[in-house]
């Protein structure tokens, strides 16, 4: 469903290279992309995947790969250089256990620091959370729709249990966002490829092959693209380059929540232990317990504004993800000051709807 | 409109060492396009990190792309593979990379010569990395020093033409950056329609001429000491162009893929009020997954939600094979189970797994397991029914005429869902699984089971 959500927000270029549990996107788009008037190919490795999917963007095209976390540790570096040249870009990652090779066939959601401190100087990279079929199908169009407007790259982070579980979708409840495009150059005037007056402003694309010049780099540059060193410009450019995510972060921002008025208690959770999550919510609601939950799909940048207005009242939080250390509950941390935060936490195997259950019916004891 | 022709101009003020062999091919490379006459904006020069990146602000009309280390043949090889979906008229990406980059991004370099997309690379091997400091790579030459060869380089350099060719690159030359034809050379592979390189030896005057006593003149001696083809080297001239492949592939393509045929919704609905779970258990290549898989169809024809996860060992053909399937009236949420209330194992090895990973000691009094008879073992709880399936089936069949055979006593689905789920097979596959069923009801109504 990942590889139909880009089909139809208009990818025309795949590279891959096989990774459990991100192989049948890849599949996919080898057998579909050609009929879509694409190109999907194989890459001799990842390193490879994703830089030819950058150079496909510097020719306009809507390019995307998909990959595990030990595929995406060898495409960071090319992460960063769709950055810096503000090349739009979509990285599926179906994660998997890690550390290392890990688990190929075991889901985990362990791989969002990864996800998303993955650049030298720490700027925002876009990542969507899906946690069913529907949802890969839904967020990879925002993703591409995000990625295209903002120039940079975006990630849509799944895990094996989404991705490679095959569940009945119901086609006509499917979500279609309208389809965004690259913003091109108007008029014939000088062109600046990394032009912007505000610093939140994107600069207008022009294609490598078209009829205006164009200079790229991933080193310090100025707007017009210039090597600099030391220079104010070049600042202005770094800065540019995390306003521009931070102007549009409510914007980007999606969520499914489930909010109970009379409950002192919200439950967080995302991907495919969102589902767990959902289910044990209504387990303590037929309890006659209150309870609010919050699903949040766009983990990064982080839903501030829906945040904070679903701590209205609360005063305990819980985060649910599978993994050990709670990687999601440390980065909403600093904007959960004074309420009291827990995680449920699990790697190895799904965390089921009783064990949440039971985690905040302890809680409240 | 001639200035954007001249595509450097001949009084630039080159950022080079004195003597490097980067000035001669900058210069060789814009004789080289001025010669073919191409349109500015029709070459794109895709430089590679070190001493060759600071090319791109020398050429002020063509398109630039300043990349990362080693990864400038893989960013132009993408540029090139957008061709054929852009309908261009032909862009021609020109990499400009060194030694180190070479080294780094070989695989790249095999890879473009293997697609055989059309990009030109020019390797300007100076032998050793300068912009860092003069450390060596792997193309220098032996008792070179270099700054982490202090006593003489002892690996022995790499044949970049050679290892090449094996990779069926379609155009390949070695040249002295010296050469005064070597724009003719440069212009030959831009020319060329496919991969085409150009390994550019030269000098490093920082670090090679400083530690190392050679020259202009002497290096030749070293080149032939290692025996080094100079010269265009006879290459796979004739191989088709990646569009050529690429346009030939699509047209011996069917043009859309063949639609799956739809599961036909049932007017009858499915008996459950509630989520069920299954495990069934085999074999690899024992059709366990897709016995599932069209019991999920027949489901669905019966209006219920269901999910499907398979487990196999890391190996596809051999070992266990598993599927767990959550059958539901509404949509299913969670998709682990904590209990399933039916079992099937039509294996030993199916049966091993399901000790192994748990599962059995999950079963509680009212948990239904059907098993072949064949299999030895027994839960800890739950009820068992056993059927001679693999012997009356096959052990291909298993799997299916099992679902089959509980699906006939059980009642929770609709009668007519076999034969909705059945319609999403074509030829052998449904004939055999339509014989599966067959076997598994009659099976059931034959009431042989033995109940233990």
């Amino acid at each position: 469903m990942l590889a139909e959500g880009a089909l139809a927000a208009g990818c025309r270029f795949f590279a891959g290279y096989p990774i459990t549990p991100a192989s049948e996107i890849y599949e996919v788009m080898i057998r579909e992309l050609p009929a879509h008037n694409g190109l999907a190919l194989s890459a001799p490795d990842e390193i490879s995947s994703l830089c030819y999917c950058v150079g496909a963007s510097l020719r306009g095209l809507k390019a995307m790969t998909a990959t595990s976390g030990p595929g995406w540790a060898l495409m960071i570096e090319t992460v960063q250089y769709a950055m810096m040249t503000e090349m739009p870009v979509v990285i599926a990652l179906v994660q998997r256990l890690g550390p290392s090779t890990g688990g190929a066939t075991q889901g985990a959601q362990g791989d969002i620091w990864l996800a998303e401190f993955s650049t030298s100087g720490g700027y925002t990279v876009p990542v969507f959370s899906p946690c069913n079929a529907a949802e890969c199908y839904e967020l990879v169009q925002h993703a591409f729709n995000w990625s295209e407007r903002l120039r940079t790259p975006v990630v849509v982070l799944s895990d094996k249990e989404v991705g490679m579980t095959t569940e009945v979708v119901d086609a006509a409840a499917l979500v279609r966002p309208p389809i965004v495009e690259r913003s091109g150059i108007t008029g014939r005037g000088p062109f600046a490829p990394y032009a912007f007056e505000k610093p939140e402003e994107v600069p207008a694309f022009a294609a490598v092959g078209g009829d205006v010049k164009v200079t790229v780099t991933g080193s310090a540059h100025d707007q017009q693209g210039r090597l600099r060193k030391n220079a104010p410009e070049v600042i202005e450019v770094l800065l540019h380059l995390q306003r521009k995510i931070d102007a549009h972060a409510e914007e980007m921002a999606l969520v499914r929540p489930a909010l109970d008025p009379d409950a002192h208690c919200l439950l967080i959770s995302y991907g495919v232990t969102a589902r767990a999550a959902r289910q044990a919510v209504a387990m303590l609601r037929r309890d006659g317990l209150p309870v609010s939950f919050l699903q949040i799909q766009t983990l990064f940048p982080i839903p501030r504004r829906t945040l904070d207005w679903a701590l209205a009242g609360v005063e305990t939080v819980f985060v649910a993800e599978e993994n050990l250390t709670g990687q999601y509950r440390a980065v909403l941390a600093p904007h959960l000051k004074g309420k009291r935060v827990l995680g449920i936490n699990k790697i190895g195997s799904l965390i089921s709807p009783g064990e949440i259950v039971h985690a905040l019916r302890g809680a409240r004891a | 409109m001639m200035a954007e022709y001249s595509y450097l101009s001949p009084d630039a003020k080159l950022p080079y060492c004195r003597g490097c062999g980067h000035a001669l091919v900058v210069r060789h490379l814009s004789r080289a396009l001025e010669h073919l006459g191409l349109p500015p904006r029709s070459v794109v020069l895709t430089t590679d990190i070190g001493c060759v990146g600071l090319a791109d602000s020398l050429f002020p009309y063509v398109h630039t792309v300043h990349t990362t280390h080693g990864r400038s043949t893989a960013f132009a090889t993408g540029m090139a593979l957008a061709e054929p979906v852009l309908k261009s008229k032909g862009l021609k990406p020109v990499v400009l990379i060194g030694d180190g980059g070479a080294m780094i991004g070989l695989l790249h370099l095999v890879h473009a010569a293997q697609l055989n997309v059309d990009i030109t690379v020019l390797v300007h091997n100076n032998f050793l990395f300068g912009m860092t400091g003069g450390q060596h790579s792997a193309f220098t030459p032996l008792n070179w020093v270099t700054a982490t060869t202090p006593d003489g380089n002892w690996t022995p350099p790499l044949d970049l033409l050679a290892l090449l060719r094996t990779a069926h690159a379609g155009f390949l030359a070695r040249q002295y950056a010296t050469d005064t034809d070597l724009h003719t050379v440069i212009a030959d592979a831009i020319d060329f329609p496919g991969f085409a390189l150009v390994e550019v030896l030269e000098l490093c005057t920082a670090y090679g001429t400083r530690w190392n006593q050679v020259t202009g003149n002497s290096l030749a001696e070293v080149i032939n000491r290692q025996r080094y083809w100079i010269g265009q080297m006879e290459a796979e001239l004739e191989r088709p162009t990646f569009l050529q492949l690429y346009r030939h592939e699509l047209e011996s393509r069917p043009r859309s893929k063949p639609e799956e045929p739809e599961v036909p919704p049932l007017a009858a609905k499915a008996q459950p009020a509630e989520e069920l779970h299954l495990v069934v258990a085999g074999s690899a290549g024992e059709r366990v997954q897709s016995a599932a898989s069209l019991f999920c169809r027949a489901a669905l024809a019966a209006g219920l939600y269901t999910t499907q996860k398979n487990d196999n060992p890391v190996t596809q053909g051999t070992g266990f094979s598993l599927a767990e399937v959550c059958l539901s009236p509404q949509p299913i949420e969670y998709t682990g189970m904590e209990s399933p209330e039916v079992v099937l194992a039509v294996s030993q090895e199916g049966w091993k797994e399901l000790e192994a990973n748990g599962t059995l000691a999950r079963c509680r009094a009212e948990t239904l397991l059907i098993l072949d008879s064949e299999l030895e073992g027994s839960p800890p709880a739950g009820r068992v029914l056993r059927f001679p399936l693999r012997r009356e089936a096959t052990p291909k069949r298993a799997a299916l005429a099992g679902l089959a055979a509980w699906l006939t006593g059980a009642f929770i689905l609709p009668s007519g869902v076999w034969d909705a789920g059945l319609t999403s097979l074509s030829g052998d596959r449904r004939t055999d699984a339509a014989e599966a069923i067959r076997i598994g009801q009659q099976l059931a109504e034959r009431g042989g089971a033995r109940v233990s």
